[in-house]
């Protein structure tokens, strides 16, 4: 399991965290236009390479970040970010974060 | 024929300690310490399984957990690995995949015909007529390995623990051992994990001076404080040396799986001896050498009488050297080393019975024992990135490159003498030390709870051990004769061939084809010589062909294991004792556990209608929001709005995620100046949650707002119904309560019952006049009994989830998520009007802009409806469908029997054609048949102006 | 918010807090205790990220005129003690106009976990690392526990592993028998 590194509380279990997806900036909502709005909203660019991404600290200090991941090597490159935001709500996450524990998911 | 030796020096049995045990309903005597496989040897049986396809008798390989041909079934337990599972008194072990019975085995004429069934011989026998599968598939079902499972065996206590040692060792032989030793020694915590019942490795078959270094060496490992797991597996190294590790050696339980963060893993797995491809190699009476040196020193077992040894190696010429002392006639020798070879070996009944020399001579034996050499594991390494490569002169793989924080020793990096085996093992205990320190001081500066280290970050330690020597070994493979590669899936070298002139060439694509080292040994015996087959098919080197990609789990690990214990959080309110003890019906509402009635909904309904009810409603989400831009927050998440909300009003609000979908609704009151309460859906209330601490956190961290979530710090009962005001009255004295005071729609704090900082609002899911009251959960309990002691006159019962359901769709409420799915914008919900495009911004608002424009494409709209028979409930989910088709325009989201209107009533989503009132629609009902219903004017079947509401 | 015996306004019986843990379970014998203390009094205190109106830094807890201060989160204080100690606490420490307060006392269960063992017990339902080095006495960490958001403070007793746990109140006897289940393992083990 990687481990991530939280800007708060330093590297933690990704099962501590909830992934949110491809950094993104948010268009003016004044002027934007369908293909824009829609291209923040669905569009993913899944590069094999460095790419900016959000996590959410769910299980630990609840903050979210944005931070450089490697997708071939699983590098992080330091240091995070603060976070950007996510387009939609990515993960039915509870109030208690108690879907995050995946039992022996690596086995 | 007893086969038990005199005393073995070596021996691990315990002969004062006999065990009874039964093999097919036969009665045998082992002893303690036995493994079900050697116990039943000295007893003369040789038979211990049925191949996988051709159904041939099959005996003793290898002796250990690898070993292909003794999976046996043991009680009620299936697929035991009987040549490692210790023998324990009054075990029941029967044979599996044999039908009827060993002996006989009917299914042994595949044999006959075995060369139909070649590779690939399923797959493109069986599959057309595609109508004739179901009968194939219960032939074919017959023919399938493995043993039987009983579904009413209790199931054993698993377990899983986390861990975070300094040091995991994977391999508790010589080289192990030692760098567990040296690691502990430098002060690390250090867990060595053994997948063999003792510590040694191949010590414990050699000689009595390499047992007393096996033993000083485990001495040693006690003494330095390593953490010892036998019978245990590193099944998997996953990234940033996150190990799983099944433990079986745990008392009480029966495997668990410990889920290792290591900061250095130092892999010794030794040395597999790798099987020889000749024809009959999977004789019952062929076996390895290590085989015979474990089954004579181990366990005092003779493995035959007459035998011809086959040896490429030391090994090999100690196992002649222990055959003789075991008094087994060595009838001929085959150095390997000298270009001999054997050609092929004969059986008869069941049994080997003679060996064909390469020279074509015969020689008359029960026991023919092969030495060609070995496959190094690396199955760890891989898992660590490492390719390793091939190096003919040794005759096996090596690793390449390995990541710094994992450390391979012993058999899998070179030869060597005992001594230099051990000082390779301490080398890279004192490595594996080194840089475990290093990752230790990284965590230690950047987890921020740590102990922050006093001293700078050593540098990563280079790798200056010296390496070991490479023995030249006999390249041994294949003889001039055809046979097993795979035993445990049946697949043989002239398969491979097959394969491979049918254009397969990739030893990946190979694999998968003919299903060569995907049993159950997972290519610990046959990858190397699947691999070498392969090339001398393709006239390629070994190197050329490549490897398969070994992946976790390295050994076996139980699905129990997987699961460990069961983590099912539940979440109750502070009143659920008291729902308990009043007949409630449960209903599991995500991970709350709710009263969904108390005996009779629909007199809970007509309760609330006429005098009072009470119902817990403490899962409904509430956020405490405090600071000076809480205005700014509800107007951005919210499509109405906000600036305006006195305080003590109370508001009700939509919000719509990014793409205009309905995400949640509410009522958030105004407490105070900065101080306000927003309320969820139940369901929504984690959710909802993140999403509002994501913009304050991303969008707007310039906005001064505290979110806290207080759900559960609050138990929230809604009273309602005609003499709600009168209960409430006799509870409270410090609010005034009456209709021109508190008026719908607003938010009171005050004490109820003696409870002071609970939260009144005058709202209503329902429809009547009604009060949610937010309680101190602690004192919960105390108002709920209060409520029901002092409304006794008045007729107050709880009411539960069913009856609040109905009353809510009686009003027309509808419920995000059931009525509205993932493509309801907000228009469509009938409730336009709160969307509100002349705010600057809110979440959604470009697409509820195009959803609202006059060209916007046309999308289904939430609406009442009424079925004309008035006693017909259509199911939730029913279709609506355009009259004398069955073109789909639409479907029943929610339905119920109405208790006050004595009709069914529902609401669904329609096509805009089919909505407006008054529109006759087709149900089609789960039965198949068609019934006709009316859409409504109003959302609200029952009291749509809100009279009684307002009250 | 209070736990003690509030001022009655209208005459009914005495209000009696409740915890969210109905059911106690005896320790076995020898392994790590496990004690209810949810009555105790919770404030959270809440400031910008980098903040520190309490003067302690995040994942570090320590006492305070009997007053138990956490740093929780980044942003988040929580106080923790008896109600006097802590009102005593909030009414003499001086706060910036863009800090708040809220009593969480009956939002959040407390339990606490004592014993030698007690980070092996923990090791079973939670994946911190529960070293000496890694979370010493007087650091805090959150997590899931046993699949429940959790925030653990490491706070010895009599020099003996001290660590109290709080989550959200609805989960209490879930968590409560799951952690208690936990340190089964190691009863009549000393060290």
């Amino acid at each position: 399991m990687l481990l991530v590194p939280c800007p708060h509380c330093g590297p933690r279990n990704s099962a501590d965290m909830s992934y949110q997806g491809e950094a993104s900036s948010r268009p003016d909502p004044s002027s934007t236009t369908p293909s824009q709005w829609r291209d923040y909203l669905y569009m993913e660019h899944n590069p094999a390479g460095w790419l900016k991404e959000n996590w959410y600290c769910s299980s630990g200090c609840r903050r979210f970040f944005t931070v450089e991941r490697h997708t071939v090597t699983s590098e992080f490159r330091e240091p995070p970010l603060p976070g950007s935001k996510t387009a939609l709500p990515l993960s039915k996450t509870t109030e208690t974060g108690a879907d995050t524990d995946q039992q022996g998911g690596e086995s | 024929m007893i086969r038990r030796l005199e005393p073995q020096s070596g021996e691990v049995i315990d002969r004062e300690t006999p065990l009874k045990f039964t093999w097919n309903s036969k009665k045998y005597i082992g002893f303690a310490g036995d493994t079900i496989v050697s116990a039943l040897l000295a007893n003369n049986e040789q038979v211990f399984s049925r191949s996988m396809k051709y159904h041939r008798p099959r005996g003793v390989l290898t002796a250990d957990y690898w070993d292909p041909n003794t999976t046996v079934q043991v009680d009620t337990e299936p697929n035991v690995r009987g040549a490692h599972r210790l023998l324990e008194a009054d075990m029941k072990v029967s044979a599996q995949n044999a039908w009827p019975s060993l002996d006989f085995d009917i299914k042994a004429a595949n044999g006959l015909f075995g060369r139909f069934l070649t590779a690939g011989f399923y797959y493109k026998t069986f599959i057309k007529p595609q109508r004739l599968w179901p009968l194939y598939e219960k032939v074919l079902a017959r023919f399938a390995p493995g043993g039987v499972v009983d579904l009413n065996t209790p199931h054993g206590y698993h377990d899983k623990r986390y861990s975070h040692p300094d040091v995991v060792v994977a391999g508790g032989g010589p080289a192990g051992l030692a760098a567990a030793i040296s690691a502990a020694q430098a002060g690390m915590n250090v867990m060595l994990v053994e997948q063999n019942h003792h510590l040694g490795g191949h010590l414990l078959w050699g000689t009595d001076e390499d047992r007393a270094t096996a033993r000083e060496l485990e001495a040693a490992a006690r003494v330095a404080g390593v953490e010892i797991l036998t019978d245990s597996a590193v099944t998997g190294r996953y990234d940033d040396n996150w190990i799983a590790i099944s433990q079986r050696n745990h008392p009480g339980v029966v495997e668990r799986l410990i889920k290792a963060r290591a900061k250095t893993l130092v892999v010794a797995a030794g040395l597999v001896e790798r099987p020889y491809v000749f024809s009959g190699n999977d004789l019952p009476g062929v076996m390895l050498s290590g085989a015979v040196r474990r089954l004579i020193n181990m366990y005092g077992v003779r493995p035959g009488n007459r035998a011809v040894v086959l040896t490429a190696n030391a090994e090999g010429d100690a196992a002649t050297t222990d055959l003789e002392r075991a008094g087994v006639n060595v009838v001929q020798v085959v150095d390997a080393r000298a270009g001999e070879t054997i050609s092929k070996a004969t059986g008869s009944s069941k049994h080997l019975s003679s060996v064909t020399l390469i020279d074509g001579s015969t020689v008359k034996a029960d026991l023919l024992v092969t030495a060609a050499g070995w496959t190094a594991p690396t199955s760890l390494l891989n898992m660590s990135g490492d390719r390793p490569s091939y190096d003919p002169t040794a005759a096996r793989f090596f690793p390449t490159a390995l990541p710094d924080n994992v450390i391979a020793t012993g058999g899998l990096v070179g030869d060597g003498s005992l001594d230099e085996l051990i000082a390779h093992g301490l080398d890279s205990g004192k490595l594996a030390a080194q840089r475990a320190a290093v990752v230790k001081h990284r965590l230690q500066s950047t987890v921020s709870r740590a102990q922050r280290p006093e001293e700078p970050e050593p540098p990563m330690p280079e790798d200056r051990r010296v390496g070991l020597p490479r023995a030249p070994h006999p390249e041994l493979y294949r003889s001039d004769t055809h046979g097993m590669v795979d035993f445990s899936e049946d697949v043989g070298s002239k398969d491979l061939v097959s394969a491979a002139a049918e254009g397969f060439d990739s030893v990946e694509l190979v694999k998968r084809f003919t299903t060569a080292t995907m049993g159950p040994s997972q290519g610990k015996l046959e990858t190397v010589n699947t691999v070498a087959v392969l090339a001398e098919a393709r006239g390629e080197t070994i190197e050329e062909v490549g490897t398969t990609v070994w992946r976790p789990p390295y050994a076996s690990i139980s699905l129990g294991a997987l699961a460990g214990r069961v983590f099912e959080p539940v979440r109750v309110s502070s009143l659920h004792e008291w729902h308990t003890d009043h007949n409630m019906t449960p209903i599991l509402a995500g991970q709350w556990i709710r009263p969904e009635h108390y005996g009779d909904p629909g007199a809970e309904v007509t309760n609330v209608r006429t005098n009072v009810g009470i119902i817990d409603v403490t899962p409904l989400g509430k956020l405490d929001l405090r600071g000076p831009d809480v205005s700014k927050l509800l107007n951005l998440l919210y499509t109405n709005k906000w600036s305006k909300l006195a305080i003590g009003r109370v508001r009700y609000g939509m919000m719509c995620a990014e793409d205009g979908v309905v995400l949640d609704d509410g009522v958030t009151g105004r407490l105070g100046e900065d101080h306000y309460l927003m309320t969820t859906t139940s369901s929504g209330a984690g959710q909802i949650w993140q999403w509002v601490e994501m913009w304050l956190q991303t969008e707007h961290p310039d906005w001064q707002v505290h979110v806290t979530p207080v759900t559960t710090g609050f138990t929230s009962i809604n009273i309602a119904g005609p003499k709600s005001r009168e209960l409430l009255k006799r509870l409270v004295d410090d609010v005034d309560l009456s209709p021109e005071a508190f008026e719908y729609m607003n938010v009171r704090t005050g004490t109820i019952a003696g409870v002071p900082d609970c939260f009144m609002w005058r709202i209503g899911f329902t429809g009547e006049l009604s009060f949610e009251v937010h309680v101190p959960a602690g004192f919960g309990l105390h108002v709920w009994e209060q409520l029901l002691e002092k409304g006794a006159d008045l007729g107050v019962g709880p009411f539960g989830l069913e009856a609040q359901r109905i009353m809510r769709l009686e009003k027309g409420h509808f419920i995000v998520g059931q009525d509205t799915d993932g493509l309801t914008k907000a228009p469509t919900t009938g409730l336009a009007p709160l969307i509100k495009l002349d705010k600057d911004d809110f979440a959604g608002k470009p697409e509820l802009e195009w959803a609202l424009a006059a060209d916007a494409p046309e999308l289904p709209v939430l609406v009442a409806i009424a079925p004309t028979d008035p006693r017909l409930v259509p199911d939730e989910a029913c279709q609506i469908l355009r009259e004398g088709t069955t073109e789909i325009v639409g479907r029943i989201t929610s339905s119920r029997f109405s208790p006050s209107l004595q009709r069914s009533i529902c609401l669904g989503q329609v096509t805009p054609e089919f909505a407006a009132a008054g529109t006759i629609l087709t149900v089609r009902l789960c039965d198949g048949s068609d019934t006709t219903a009316r859409v409504m004017e109003h959302h609200a079947h029952f009291d749509p102006e809100g009279v009684r509401l307002r009250g | 918010m209070h736990t003690s015996i509030p001022r009655g306004c209208v005459s009914v019986a005495e209000p009696e807090f409740r915890s969210s843990i109905t059911t106690l379970a005896a320790a076995p014998l020898g392994a790590p205790a496990l004690t209810d203390e949810s009555s105790l009094t919770k404030v959270s205190v809440r400031a910008q990220v980098g903040a520190s109106p309490l003067g302690v830094d995040f994942t570090r807890a320590t006492r305070r005129d009997g007053v138990l201060i956490v740093g929780i989160r980044p942003d988040e204080w929580l106080l923790l003690g008896n109600a006097n100690e802590v009102e005593t606490l909030l009414a003499t420490t001086e706060f910036d106009a863009s800090v708040s307060r809220i009593d969480i006392t009956h939002s959040r269960l407390c339990l606490r976990l004592t014993g030698v063992r007690s980070a092996s017990a923990l090791e079973k339902v939670c994946s911190l690392d529960f070293d000496d080095m890694m979370f010493p006495d007087g650091a805090t960490g959150s997590a899931s526990v046993a699949k429940v958001s959790s925030d653990l403070i490491r706070d010895d007793v009599n020099d003996e592993p001290s660590y109290l746990l709080l989550a959200d109140r609805s989960f209490g006897q879930y968590l409560y028998d799951a952690i208690h289940d936990a340190t089964a393992e190691f009863a009549n083990i000393s060290s």
